[in-house]
């Protein structure tokens, strides 16, 4: 269970997270969804602590992880693995490297600088490159995949860390559809088959809609919705989207957002 | 999910072991060679350093005892002083000119190097012919050290502050000419190929896609320059080429340690002063990259 408790960011005199409390069960998948802007990145960087918190807690299971630093900070960072939008995977180095960048925490300071991987460590980066069905690029550059591979790399790291809870930011953002499906389905999977906890931001309602079990919607730094998928009524996407929402709820006009493309491209295909 | 229990991924893995190992075996078995590979290069830099040492008669015992001599030179540094006020404004006029060498060394030859840089740039000009013939002209340059170039300068115009700043020029044209044409090549295709898909020229295309991306590299390796030239033009100044260089051989010569340890502090002071102001014009730079 994770419990953010009236948490807040400002940066100078703007607002990025106004005042945000949220209760999250353990094994959900938790879309959040808004505008550009509307301090969604900003939450889920404070949870892994990559931002800190003007004001407000997060707890973990009781545990109040905006207080931890040291080696508590880098256990918590490693129990909640991020994914990017661009990925942050390390372009220079090869994937299988990138991949084990997830044990670090696991390992050895002077083995993990050196290299020096064990085989176990190795056998459990190969096992989830494979679920993803890129083991045979585990030799290649980082920066010569295409981008759906690379966020597939970057969702193996994210699974050699031995989560509790992935935050996906944007994961989809800069993906076309085929691979926008292939990987909201891995984060799926990796929901539905380990049971770990996926919080994920998304622009677009209908990706939101299909593969989460609960939304939270924010606009100007405050959560403005929370409930279930079917329970986004008009208004309150309205709200959430601001004049456009018309448009937004019905699926045969596009969002103004280029997700929308994605998610057209998306239904059409599937 | 418990905390104590093994985390499904890794029990996933392990219970996969067998057949992962299998299915990769050059993961698991490397070859020995890429191992020592990285031994033998680390074992032979270790025993051409040794083999150096040793032909070049490197000397524990000779340092210690000289050392102690040094220090001997330490107590009569100290304290720093120009013994009158009128010698004092006269090394700071030196200073002065010292700073002025290098400001017009630095500066001269960047603007020297700007086009240069652009010419031995491979994504600029593709011509392999005048991509070998800037390179091997701007190595020949840059081969000359600029104590060299110094006292060449010396004989040819003389005495003088004049044969300080072509001495220093010289120097960095060759340097800048590398460093900026290795930047230039570094730079980012994307902007290039949006200035070319609008209709935009060649021209167009370097001065609006490549200079931006470059500029703020290059003004931080010129002020950088600028400081360290500073430095350099107090050492040519002692082959006569102008500034306070020649007072401070002066006055090593003649054994004056106290106005020795006074024209080094002089000359850290005003180092520092530059790399100040330099680091604030960088970051301000670098500040409105986006902007430009």
């Amino acid at each position: 269970m994770l419990t953010i408790d009236g948490i807040s960011r400002r940066f100078g005199a703007k607002t990025a997270v106004s005042d945000v409390s949220l209760e999250i069960a353990g094994g959900s998948f938790v879309g959040i969804i808004g505008r550009s802007g509307a301090g969604k990145s900003t939450l889920l960087r404070m949870i892994n602590r990559l931002q800190e918190p003007s004001s407000g807690r997060i707890l973990f299971e009781g545990r109040d992880v905006t207080a931890l630093s040291g080696a508590g900070l880098r256990d918590w960072r490693q129990s909640c693995a991020m994914i990017f939008q661009q990925f942050n995977l390390i372009g220079r180095l090869d994937v299988l490297t990138n991949v084990l960048m997830g044990r670090l925490n696991h390992v050895g300071q002077a083995r993990a600088l050196l290299k020096m991987w064990t085989d176990e460590d190795k056998a459990v980066a190969l096992s989830a490159l494979e679920q993803f069905d890129i083991a045979q690029l585990a030799a290649q550059r980082a920066e010569s995949l295409s981008g759906g591979q690379q966020q597939r790399v970057a969702i193996a790291r994210a699974l050699v860390q031995e989560p509790r809870l992935i935050l996906a930011d944007e994961p989809i953002a800069s993906l076309d559809p085929r691979n926008t499906k292939v990987v909201m389905d891995a984060l799926q999977r990796i929901n539905r088959h380990f049971g770990i906890t996926v919080i994920c931001n998304l622009h677009s309602l209908d990706l939101a809609k299909a593969y989460c079990d609960r939304l939270v919607g924010m606009a100007q730094g405050r959560v403005v919705f929370d409930g279930a998928p079917e329970a986004l009524t008009d208004a309150a996407a309205r709200e959430l989207y601001g004049i456009e929402a018309g448009d937004v709820i019905d699926s045969h006009t596009p969002l103004p957002a280029p997700a929308a493309a994605y998610a057209e491209a998306l239904l059409a295909s599937a | 999910m418990s905390a104590g229990a093994m985390h499904p991924i890794r029990a996933q893995a392990l219970a996969d072991r067998v057949a992962l190992e299998a299915r990769h075996p050059d993961i698991f078995r490397p070859s020995p060679w890429a191992r020592a590979r990285a031994l033998l290069v680390v074992g032979g830099l270790a025993a051409l350093l040794v083999y150096g040492l040793w032909v070049l008669e490197f000397s524990p015992l000779k340092m210690i005892v000289g050392l102690g001599r040094l220090g001997e030179f330490m107590v009569h540094m100290i304290p720093p002083s120009t013994g009158t006020w009128a010698k004092f404004w006269i090394y700071l006029h030196a200073l002065a000119e010292t700073v002025a060498i290098a400001f017009l060394g630095v500066f001269t030859a960047a603007a020297i190097a700007l086009p240069l840089g652009f010419l031995a740039a491979k994504n600029v000009v593709p011509n392999a012919v005048i991509h070998f013939l800037s390179r091997r002209m701007l190595d020949t340059v840059r081969g000359v050290d600029e104590l060299i170039w110094a006292l060449i300068w010396v004989s040819v115009v003389g005495l003088g502050p004049f044969a300080g700043v072509l001495a220093l020029v010289c120097a960095n044209v060759g340097a800048f000419g590398k460093l900026f044409s290795e930047a230039i090549e570094a730079a980012d295709r994307k902007a290039v190929e949006g200035v070319a898909s609008t209709g935009g020229a060649k021209l167009h295309a370097v001065r609006f896609g490549l200079l931006p991306q470059v500029l703020p590299v290059m003004a931080a390796q010129v002020l950088y320059y600028f400081e360290s030239n500073t430095r350099s033009a107090t050492i040519i100044g002692i082959v006569g080429a102008g500034g306070i260089g020649l007072h401070l051989a002066e006055q090593i010569r003649v054994l004056e340690y106290q106005h020795v340890s006074a024209l080094i502090l002089m000359i850290l002071v005003t180092v520092a002063l530059i790399d100040m102001v330099s680091t604030r014009l960088r970051f301000a730079l670098i500040g409105d990259r986006g902007a430009r």
